[in-house]
């Protein structure tokens, strides 16, 4: 009977389930945020305005090239083949030998970035072009004007796509088993090899991925609202007439009639 | 009067077309002058090569004696003693009222956050929008989202504040407020450049009037020879058009 079968591997088995799970968890959510870093610095560096001096130019040009590179080749490529070369590869050729924990992370991290240097582009790009202009009137350069004004902004319109970034994330983390991380796939893998099945176990852990992908939805929708901040405002109490010309007075009169 | 801006020359190109053709006029310290003229005669234009949002193709702009397209000059430096009000607003969406006002001071001018929440706050006070600190700029009216961007720009104590089209884009019954306010800070002595249509407020207010037509000044004085003794027949022609 499957479902004697169902508890009784949750009864034995819930520990490595949990580590699993937290594995994965602790994996997407750096990987997430440090990728969402690189996107934002990409996405940074790809908007800087073509400089009149000549050997800036050509930095940039040649910086620009490279970041296309890394985007086109991490988007291109599958993620499960990304691992095997980047950990294997690094073994083979520098001799290093990479902490699994640690060859997770950066894959996820690199992967994510490069997915979001493209969402962050489409989030400055859809930045109003008065937001930069007023910027740079009151003597901003573009970094400047990236920090303050435009990224803060960006963050908040692309924070859907990013929560898209995130579950895609907490997902993908599974392929991370080829390379022998101990996250919720591989758990259940070690498993099903300890009680000879299939279903249940892949079951359970089907539960835990969607547990875990509704909690963080729900939990960036609360992020959201908070940074879109309270819908009314206060106004300050004060001495009305101090700053009201009859001119004023009579308008607001004429308003509500 | 100790000339604040000089501008020698200046022409510019968006593409084959000539916007601007070979512009010579001055602001004196001290002095309202308001740019009129039609649509697409290049009056923004100019406005926004002066603090050089728009790269300017030829001449010069003059400002305490230096040019300022020299490449060595600092162009950031220079925006920050130019204060601009745009038609838009374009106020920092991600920011209220106050940090509106502050976050330039802040940033920029490496004030302290006290330092330029007094600051921000006296300008407020000038063109009466201290009541809505705390307020984002979604939730104004256009005329007060104007109002904040004119106590943005003077939160810098910038030496000349410029004004492109400010009224343009409010609704009618909102634009006598931005007007009041800005002929407040005339009378206080402040440095003013305005484009603008609203040709009551240029005769009212300014102290010297110039009119460009295809790119060029045609005509230039005060408002009393502009607005009744025009000399060019195409001054002449704009004003019986506009009033």
């Amino acid at each position: 009977m499957t479902w004697s079968w169902f508890f009784k591997i949750i009864e034995e088995y819930w520990p490595m389930f949990l580590r699993g799970a937290g594995v994965t968890l602790l994996i997407s959510i750096i990987g997430t945020v440090i990728g969402a870093i690189i996107g934002l610095i990409i996405g940074t560096i790809r908007t800087i305005p073509p400089s009149d001096n000549g050997f800036k130019r050509f930095w940039l040009k040649i910086v620009n090239f490279i970041l296309t590179v890394y985007v086109e080749v991490f988007r291109g490529t599958p993620m499960i083949v990304q691992s095997m070369v980047i950990y294997y590869g690094s073994l083979m050729l520098f001799n290093i030998n990479m902490d699994k924990m640690f060859a997770g992370i950066f894959i996820v991290s690199i992967n994510t970035g490069a997915y979001t240097a493209e969402i962050v582009r489409g989030g400055i790009i859809s930045v109003d072009k008065g937001q930069f202009e007023a910027a740079h009137a009151i003597g901003m350069n573009h970094a400047k004007t990236m920090l303050y004004v435009v990224l803060p902004q960006v963050v908040r319109n692309i924070l859907p796509a990013i929560g898209n970034e995130f579950v895609i994330n907490i997902k993908d983390t599974s392929v991370l088993n080829v390379i022998s991380v101990t996250e919720l796939y591989y758990q259940t893998s070690s498993i099903t090899g300890n009680v000879f099945r299939f279903f249940e176990p892949f079951l359970i852990a089907s539960v835990i991925y969607l547990i875990m992908t509704l909690t963080v939805t729900r939990i960036l929708r609360l992020i959201e609202k908070k940074m879109d901040g309270p819908e009314n405002f206060n106004v300050i109490p004060g001495n009305q007439m101090q700053v009201a010309r009859p001119d004023h007075v009579a308008n607001k009169i004429g308003k509500r009639g | 009067m100790e000339d604040i801006i000089e501008v020698q020359h200046l022409s510019k190109f968006f593409g084959e077309n000539e916007i601007l053709k070979d512009i010579n006029f001055t602001v004196k310290k001290g002095e309202v002058v308001c740019i009129i003229g039609s649509s697409g005669s290049g009056k923004s234009t100019l406005l926004r090569c002066i603090n050089l949002l728009e790269k300017p193709n030829g001449g010069k702009i003059i400002y305490h004696g230096k040019n300022i397209l020299d490449n060595k000059h600092d162009v950031y430096e220079y925006r920050t003693k130019l204060g601009m009000v745009f038609q838009q607003f374009n106020l920092f969406n991600n920011y209220n009222v106050l940090e509106n006002c502050t976050i330039g001071q802040i940033k920029v001018l490496n004030r302290s956050k006290e330092e330029a929440e007094e600051v921000a706050m006296k300008f407020l006070k000038v063109v009466g929008m201290d009541q809505y600190i705390n307020a984002k700029p979604n939730q104004l009216s256009g005329g007060q989202k104007q109002r904040v961007a004119i106590a943005r720009a003077l939160s810098m104590e910038p030496d000349v504040l410029m004004f492109d089209e400010p009224t343009s884009a409010l609704d009618p019954e909102m634009v006598g407020e931005v007007l009041s306010v800005m002929q407040d800070l005339a009378k206080s002595g402040l440095t003013m450049l305005v484009v603008t249509h609203e040709m009551g407020f240029a005769s009212e207010v300014a102290d010297r009037v110039v009119f460009m037509d295809k790119g060029v000044i045609a005509e230039e004085g005060s408002p009393e020879e502009i607005f009744n003794n025009p000399k060019e027949e195409r001054t002449r022609e704009f004003l019986r058009r506009i009033l």
